[in-house]
């Protein structure tokens, strides 16, 4: 009879699973980058009460946190085909739609997604930012968008570090929903394997470690920069006490 | 000479500034003193916009723009050639003393780096800050902290410097090291209007004081005029309460 858990192939098949590491973390930090400068204009624009876009961006964070990802994974997956059907129809394109690759849909699907739970932590960060300090910019000549480069920015990423941190890894996790979209990344590649050996629990085993030591590995860097990025504790030493008087 | 004309606040039905007109001298060390919550640092921060008046114009040489409806240029503009000192000083807290001063010069003033860090340290130097150059704000005291914000404000070499009463977050120890500063300031020639409840400091410093009540000017004259022979009797109510808080509870 064969072994009910073969632990051995847990740890033999990891290198084949890891050969789409890279289509894994491609889709992460791609969707991430573009989910951050969304979630950045998304947080402006709430703040700076925008008119109509600020309706307008209320509604979009509304619709994406309140329907699961895997629903707007495949609404992506169905809807984009259609839109450029509809979109051949009225102009006469040729656009076609089988060359739009299956990464492209998680990929948009995803990042949407991000966005809206970012741009909720980068709108938070962007106020905790003491408005004395806006204040001083401004009285200094600064205009905003010099104000938020410069003092508004460096100081709001100390604070949203460690939730998009988290949103982050949690992404990472996100993406092997990707296979829905048939995008094959690790989570795909493992049912690929489990297929033909019929061992899905050791698959399942494997992409769990493999996913746990990336997010570990995360948590590490993120503290890294956390720690780089903060105020240093300790004080630059004065050589010539009281050389400088009034 | 900076000319302020019939400038107006108020916060939905409280009238902070009524028709305020206001002349500033060059060189004038002029006090604005008056009871809390008279508008005196609304009238302040009106001058640099920082708080967006009804009515009322500014002109100063060159430049003359209406302050409840003006562009982004003018007002940069306007920015540029004030600077203000806050009650809680206001740094950037992640940037250390010498980048704070360089801040406005680089941004702003479009130095380049060499030539902003000289400046800077020159200005450090002159509050006597220059071997805490870089310290980050929370590693300072609260005196060298608003020293530091000084020396930011002057860094910019304004026309006009405002200061919202620089001393009153303060611990009375440290209040002493910041008042030399402005004072060294003030006998460098600068123009500055003051906020500030140090009567003492306002006498000695001052040239001119005016008194605000009810978003008006009750008082205008020299500290002298207006301490010792003060025309209104809301104003005389109000230094003879000064003055009895500061006296010395006995007397032999």
């Amino acid at each position: 009879m064969n072994k009910l858990f073969d632990l051995e192939m847990v740890f033999t098949q990891i290198p084949d699973l890891l050969e789409y590491l890279p289509v894994t973390l491609e889709l992460a930090v791609g969707s991430m980058i573009v989910s951050l400068i969304l979630g950045l204009i998304l947080a402006l624009i709430r703040i700076r009460r925008i008119p109509v876009l600020r309706q307008l961006s209320s509604f979009y964070i509304s619709i994406l946190r309140g329907t699961p990802v895997l629903v707007q994974l495949y609404v992506t997956y169905f809807g984009i085909p259609l839109l450029l059907k509809a979109i051949n129809y009225r102009y006469g394109t040729s656009y076609n739609v089988n060359a739009v690759p299956a990464i492209l849909y998680a990929f948009v699907a995803l990042a949407v997604n991000e966005s809206a739970y970012n741009a909720e932590t980068i709108r938070a960060a962007l106020q905790s930012v003491p408005q004395g300090q806006v204040e001083a910019a401004t009285a200094l000549g600064m205009t905003y968008f010099q104000t938020l480069r410069r003092v508004i920015l460096p100081e709001a990423i100390e604070v949203a570090l460690p939730s998009l941190g988290n949103s982050f890894i949690g992404l990472i996790k996100g993406t092997s929903l990707a296979f829905t979209c048939a995008v094959v990344e690790m989570m795909a590649a493992g049912k690929i394997i489990a297929g033909r050996t019929y061992r899905y629990f050791e698959v399942y085993v494997s992409l769990a470690i493999i996913y746990w030591v990336i997010t570990i590995t995360l948590e590490q860097l993120i503290r890294i920069i956390e720690k780089k990025i903060a105020i240093p504790e300790d004080v630059p030493e004065i050589r010539e006490q009281g050389g400088a008087a009034l | 000479m900076i000319e302020i004309k019939n400038l107006s606040k108020r916060f939905n039905n409280n009238v902070v500034l009524d028709g305020i007109d206001l002349t500033i001298h060059e060189g004038d060390v002029l006090a604005i003193i008056g009871p809390s919550g008279t508008g005196k640092s609304t009238l302040l921060r009106c001058i640099n916009r920082l708080e967006h008046p009804e009515s009322g114009t500014l002109s100063m040489e060159g430049l003359e723009i209406d302050l409840a409806h003006s562009d982004k240029k003018a007002l940069v503009e306007l920015r540029k050639r004030t600077s203000m000192v806050f009650q809680t000083f206001n740094l950037f807290s992640k940037k250390t003393a010498l980048e704070n001063v360089m801040e406005g010069l680089l941004v702003v003033k479009k130095m380049n780096k060499k030539q902003a860090r000289e400046t800077a340290e020159q200005e450090l130097r002159n509050v006597g800050l220059w071997d805490w150059r870089n310290h980050y704000p929370r590693h300072m005291s609260g005196g060298q902290q608003q020293r530091v914000a000084i020396a930011r404000a002057l860094a910019m070499e304004p026309e006009l410097l405002l200061l919202d009463e620089p001393t009153s977050a303060l611990d009375p120890e440290l209040v002493g090291e910041v008042l030399d500063t402005i004072r060294q300031a003030a006998d460098k020639g600068y123009t500055m209007v003051l906020v500030s409840h140090e009567m003492n400091f306002v006498r000695k410093v001052a040239n001119r004081v005016i008194f605000l009540d009810g978003g008006k000017i009750l008082e205008d004259g020299t500290p002298r005029e207006v301490f010792n022979h003060p025309k209104s009797e809301r104003v005389r109510d109000f230094i003879n309460r000064i003055e009895r808080m500061s006296a010395p509870e006995y007397s032999i």
